[in-house]
């Protein structure tokens, strides 16, 4: 058949379906509120058009046609794959269960590499801390004088005045401050594990010995009280976080490294679609500590015995979250489990 | 093979092209878009700084949001496109060819982390120069692909209206560019049609505008135009 013969016969069915997705393919809201207005092509009849589009276009590439027909074929036919085969729509309706449920389960199917980051991060802390203790010039070494200057003016007992753990800023300005900055290392902590988990590793020993530097430093020179009480609320979400995304990125890592019975881009892909979920919760985690932190740790007038106590809580609360989350869910995502 | 096309195989059996983007045009999406997001940052600033020091809290916030978000929300809900990838033509899919979803999105630009090192997208140009397809890092993994939106071309109209029968028997490939002549040279000049049709002399046995027409007609007898 000659091509132009072609195009005769069945240019008004393409036509049809041009029209129904212009107008009932962009949105299914828009489709469902007009669907008694609509004459054109069926929604039913829509798959059955498209996979008829599908053999005309193969035809057309079969008998050598022009692009002037293939490629607005292909066009149609892209633009009805799209729409047929598109990812499902998120649930948002369902965000509170991944938080409660489905991001523990995540973080639990991933414990080996959770516990190895666990240990990259507070093993340095408490290296550190104790070699400050035990001979307190080495802080001198991590940090500038200016800097430690700045850590014992931030948490001066002798000035019970001043909002803890802060040079100056409001507790809205340091909100935003913290989300900037913690939610963009928890980020980056899980990212840079991609370059085979060196990157992640680095992070975390790096923020481990900056940690471990600052808290021996503060509790050796006396500044320890005013210290403990800032950190004491929101530590258990900001380093279980950070500890997390660490975790998510060594697992991105590994699946570099180590595909087993996937091909490696498979691997990749498939790493990347766990981790990215995990940064959802560590996104949710920095921001609520971000909230702590800055309305709650900061303010000095609250006696000792309450901020441990609450952070003690919000400790316990953050274990028992990851540990026991999502036991018995009852939808768990085939993901979830795999 | 010269082209970037990524050949999906549909569930329908048919191969769907996709025309993979390079790294130039990315570039200078990304460099719009950078504009825009600096725009948008300073209109906060002006906003935010009436607010005094409590609007230092919104303003990081703010950035936050723009600086990870930003591709984020327009990848997902406007089709795969940024303002700067619209600006050049560009569109993020799933590796499929369907539309990119939340997820994906996300996972791509978390791991433009990586892509930046060491420094101004090297890594990311290296591997979208390795990749058959142009990928950076970040769409390995999070299984997406950039590719140049498909232009509608108008269906032009038949230069000339008679029909003639070529001379001798014509192979596919020769009877596939003709046809493509006939498409394309409309748009061409004068000069440039007549200097193309002089080739196939043998074919039309004349020069100049005589065998742009007599290819033109012999075209349109392929096409079953009489």
């Amino acid at each position: 058949m000659k091509q132009e013969h072609f195009v005769q016969r069945h240019q008004p069915e393409w036509i049809a379906f041009e029209h129904w997705l212009d107008e009932r393919g962009e949105s299914a809201r828009k489709a469902r509120a007009e669907r008694r207005n609509w004459h054109g092509l069926s929604d039913a009849d829509m798959p059955s058009r498209y996979r008829r589009l599908c053999q005309q276009l193969a035809l057309a590439r079969r008998r050598g046609y022009s692009p002037v027909v293939t490629d607005r074929l292909q066009a149609l036919m892209h633009r009805g794959h799209g729409l047929l085969y598109r990812t499902p729509l998120p649930h948002w309706q369902r965000a509170a269960h991944f938080l409660l449920a489905g991001f523990p389960r995540l973080v639990r199917a991933e414990r080996g590499c959770m516990l190895a980051s666990f240990a990259l991060f507070w093993i340095p802390i408490a290296v550190i801390f104790a070699a400050i203790q035990w001979q307190p010039e080495l802080s001198s070494s991590l940090f500038e004088p200016a800097q430690l200057m700045q850590f014992e003016r931030m948490y001066d007992p002798a000035d019970p005045a001043r909002k803890l753990g802060r040079d100056n800023g409001t507790d809205v300005a340091m909100f935003g401050h913290y989300v900037w900055n913690n939610v963009s290392i928890g980020f980056r902590t899980f990212a840079s594990g991609l370059i085979a988990g060196i990157g992640s590793i680095v992070v975390l020993i790096v923020n481990g010995v900056m940690i471990g530097g600052v808290a021996g430093h503060l509790q050796a020179v006396g500044h320890g009280d005013p210290f403990w009480r800032f950190v004491a609320g929101h530590s258990a979400p900001e380093l279980t976080a950070i500890v997390i995304s660490g975790g998510a990125g060594l697992r991105l890592g590994l699946s570099l490294i180590a595909p087993g019975q996937r091909r490696r881009i498979d691997s990749l892909i498939h790493g990347g679609r766990r981790g990215a979920k995990i940064c959802i919760g560590v996104f949710a985690m920095l921001v609520f500590a971000a909230f702590v932190e800055a309305f709650w740790s900061s303010i000095s007038s609250i006696p000792a015995p309450v901020k441990y106590a609450v952070g003690a809580v919000l400790w316990a609360l953050v274990f028992v979250w990851l540990l026991r989350g999502g036991r018995n869910a009852i939808h768990r995502d085939d993901e979830d489990a795999a | 093979m010269l082209d970037t096309y990524r050949e999906v195989v549909t569930p329908e059996g048919v191969a769907l092209h996709l025309p993979a983007a390079g790294p130039m045009p990315r570039a200078l999406a990304w460099a719009i878009d950078f504009i825009v997001r600096a725009a948008v940052m300073m209109a906060m600033g002006m906003f935010l700084g009436v607010f005094g020091r409590g609007g230092t809290g919104f303003y990081a916030v703010a950035m936050f949001l723009v600086y990870w978000f930003y591709p984020v929300a327009f990848e997902a809900m406007w089709n795969g496109r940024t303002p700067g990838k619209r600006a050049l033509g560009l569109r993020v899919i799933a590796g499929n060819g369907a539309p990119v979803g939340w997820l994906a999105a996300f996972t791509r630009n978390l791991l433009r982390v990586v892509d930046m090192l060491p420094l101004a997208y090297a890594t990311g140009l290296v591997s979208s120069l390795v990749d058959p397809w142009g990928r950076r890092l970040g769409d390995m993994v999070a299984g997406t692909l950039v590719v140049h939106d498909a232009r509608a071309r108008e269906p032009q109209p038949a230069a000339v209206d008679t029909a003639l029968a070529p001379s001798v028997a014509l192979r596919p490939y020769e009877q596939a560019a003709l046809v493509a002549f006939a498409e394309r040279a409309p748009r061409l000049s004068e000069a440039r049609q007549a200097e193309l049709a002089d080739l196939a002399e043998p074919l039309t046995g004349a020069r100049g505008s005589t065998a742009v027409t007599r290819l033109y007609r012999m075209a349109n007898w392929l096409l079953g135009r009489r």
